[in-house]
């Protein structure tokens, strides 16, 4: 999805930079160039992007579920199929962010049924997981605390959004609070609340220290209570006709009551933000030590030790099973074979992932950074000047010129070639 | 840390494999990927932005040259018959093909390089002439871009296989490149067809 979203907004980004350095005429009406050409440009990157940081997420949520209820995810194939569908779907929803420009019927329509569609992938997620909880042990720790509040927002965000998918309906709430709360579950429910799942969930893999269950369960509820009481008056002041990005209003409007409301909760999330890093300070210094699986995980970074060494395995696990530290037998097969005097891995086929060929990694180098400095006094010198081209791309040519030069190569690699032939 | 067993030995596996088996093999589809979003981009601006004229090219603006432009896209076509038989030889690990098939590329790509300077003239418009020229000229410096690009590499690759030791590695690097060029060559027809003939019959 990143691969074939971001160019649009880079493209776009170029047209505008274009227009405003070099007096191209793309998003210039005057001259046959078209506004409305930006906003196509821009969401269809735009609304992949929203998935792009939304199916992550998804991985960390049935990763948690699936530790924390002790038993692998219900439904395996058809929640990744879902996934797959979601990424595909993302592409086809762009102009819902565009019902109120003016588009054809025949155009609304068909955005307002793909736009709807997204529920179904999404829908049976939810259940799968819902089943998974239902069929499972579940324990109550904050990793899962968040996973469970991030089910119940990210319905209610769901719920919205099927609702402004269709266009009456957009046209009536277009750029009031209530887009303002619909995005803030989806994206606060949807992408946050599994973000700290997971942070609770691999803190102790990352850094070897437990953080604490009592002042996590604090964060979590004040995050949850707040969160909550901060966006879901904002559905009713938008219904209310509050605009978005307005920073006052009259007293007349009658919106300062769930304003208020939503300042009050605000502020708790403030709370649950501090009370979230106290615990990561404290936890860093003085956590109890964690164990190499302290929450009796089933997948590979279980198995070794925490934090992991800088090489992870000293011998690269064989996986048989989706969940290798429930099913597999002890002790953990491994790969042999591989050198241990150069950066050696192991490369597989790409369906069945059996052994295929093996790659040398290359050495530490400088020139990869050096490269991305040059790529970025390119960019950042072009918003004021088209001279940035002049003077950025010999930097930028300069970094991958000493990245790929011969010098540094050490022709090592022919040696392994020829020993082990 | 958890006890083990060793189960795989993999130490008789190659080091050297071409195509999909490489991993700068994907490495090389992914940067098709943007690439050829970015151009498809620069397509659909075109074709979005002719809605907002009567005409097209705009009144006033002659329609582009199309000698230059058509010599260059039948060069760009042909030049696959040499890049493919480079693609073999490297696949058959045969180095002096290799290299007289390179030397043959090299100046074809260069001959290209020279020809798309021609080519910007016979747009026949300039970039600040209405959003036809802006589009016109986006669509082939996007492209060009990744011409010089490909002539550097193309360039690098021949030298490196005159030198003193040629790698298993490289002749995989080769190949890569080769279908680097497949991709530059054949997404210039059509470009070329949008850009220098549509305005023709549009």
């Amino acid at each position: 999805m990143v691969l074939f979203a971001m160019p649009w907004v880079a493209t776009a980004t170029q047209f505008l930079a274009m227009d405003r350095l070099v007096a191209t005429h793309f998003f210039n009406q005057a001259e046959g160039g078209d506004a409305l050409l930006w906003q196509h440009l821009f969401w269809f990157f735009g609304h992949p992007e929203v998935y792009i940081i939304f199916i992550p997420a998804l991985g960390f949520v049935s990763s948690i579920v699936a530790t924390f209820t002790r038993r692998p995810v219900f439904g395996y194939p058809v929640m990744v199929l879902s996934m797959v569908a979601t990424g595909f779907l993302g592409f086809g929803l762009w102009v819902h962010h565009m019902f109120a420009t003016g588009i054809p019927q025949l155009g609304q329509s068909f955005f307002t049924g793909a736009s709807m569609m997204i529920a179904i992938p999404s829908g049976i997620q939810i259940f799968c997981w819902i089943a998974t909880i239902w069929s499972g042990r579940p324990r109550f720790s904050v990793p899962f605390l968040f996973v469970l509040g991030f089910v119940v927002l990210f319905i209610i965000g769901g719920f919205t959004g099927v609702m402004v998918a269709s266009v009456p309906f957009d046209q009536q709430v277009h750029d009031t609070y209530f887009v303002v709360a619909h995005f803030h579950y989806v994206l606060i429910g949807g992408a946050v609340f599994p973000l700290f799942g997971a942070f609770y969930h691999w803190f102790p893999k990352i850094t070897g220290r437990m953080l604490s269950e009592g002042l996590g369960r604090w964060n979590f509820w004040l995050f949850f209570i707040g969160m909550n009481l901060t966006f879901f008056p904002m559905h009713q002041l938008g219904f209310e006709g509050m605009p978005r990005r307005i920073y006052t209003y009259l007293p007349e409007t009658g919106w300062g009551d769930l304003n208020l409301l939503a300042s009050i909760g605000a502020g708790l999330i403030a709370i649950s933000m501090v009370i979230f890093v106290a615990n990561v300070v404290v936890s860093l210094r003085g956590g109890v030590p964690a164990p190499d699986n302290p929450w009796g995980g089933e997948t590979l970074e279980w198995a070794t030790s925490s934090p992991p060494r800088p090489y992870n395995f000293a011998h690269i696990p064989v996986v048989e099973s989706r969940s290798p530290l429930w099913e597999q037998a002890q002790p953990m097969p491994v790969v042999t074979g591989l050198r241990t005097d150069v950066r050696d891995t192991l490369v597989t086929t790409l369906l069945d992932a059996e052994p295929d060929s093996k790659h040398r990694h290359p050495v530490p180098t400088i020139w990869p950074f050096l490269t991305a400095v040059g790529t970025t006094i390119l960019f950042v010198t072009l918003i004021f000047t088209p001279w940035g081209v002049v003077i950025g791309t010999p930097l930028f040519l300069l970094g991958l010129l000493g990245w790929g030069w011969p010098h540094g190569r050490d022709k090592r690699e022919q040696q392994l070639v020829e020993s082990e032939a | 840390m958890t006890a083990t067993r060793p189960a795989v030995d993999v130490r008789a596996l190659p080091r050297t494999v071409f195509g999909h088996r490489s991993l700068m093999w994907w490495g090389t589809i992914g940067f098709i990927i943007i690439e050829g979003t970015t151009l498809f981009i620069c397509a659909v601006t075109y074709f979005y932005l002719r809605r907002n004229f009567t005409t097209w090219p705009p009144e006033h603006i002659y329609r582009p040259a199309l000698l230059i432009p058509t010599i260059q896209a039948i060069l760009m076509l042909l030049s696959n018959i040499p890049m493919r038989w480079v693609d073999r030889a490297s696949s058959r690990m045969d180095v002096p093909a290799v290299r007289s098939g390179l030397l043959v590329c090299s100046v074809l790509i260069v001959a290209m390089t020279i020809l798309r300077w021609f080519e910007f003239q016979s747009l026949k418009v300039r970039w600040d002439t209405t959003a036809y020229g802006s589009v016109a000229w986006a669509t082939v410096v996007s492209h060009t871009t990744l011409l010089v690009l490909e002539m550097a590499e193309t360039l690098a690759i021949t030298v490196l296989m005159f030198g003193e030791q040629v790698e298993d590695r490289d002749l995989a690097g080769v190949s890569d490149n080769a279908l680097y060029w497949y991709f530059l060559t054949g997404v210039w027809i059509p470009l070329y067809v949008i850009v220098f003939l549509t305005p023709y019959f549009m």
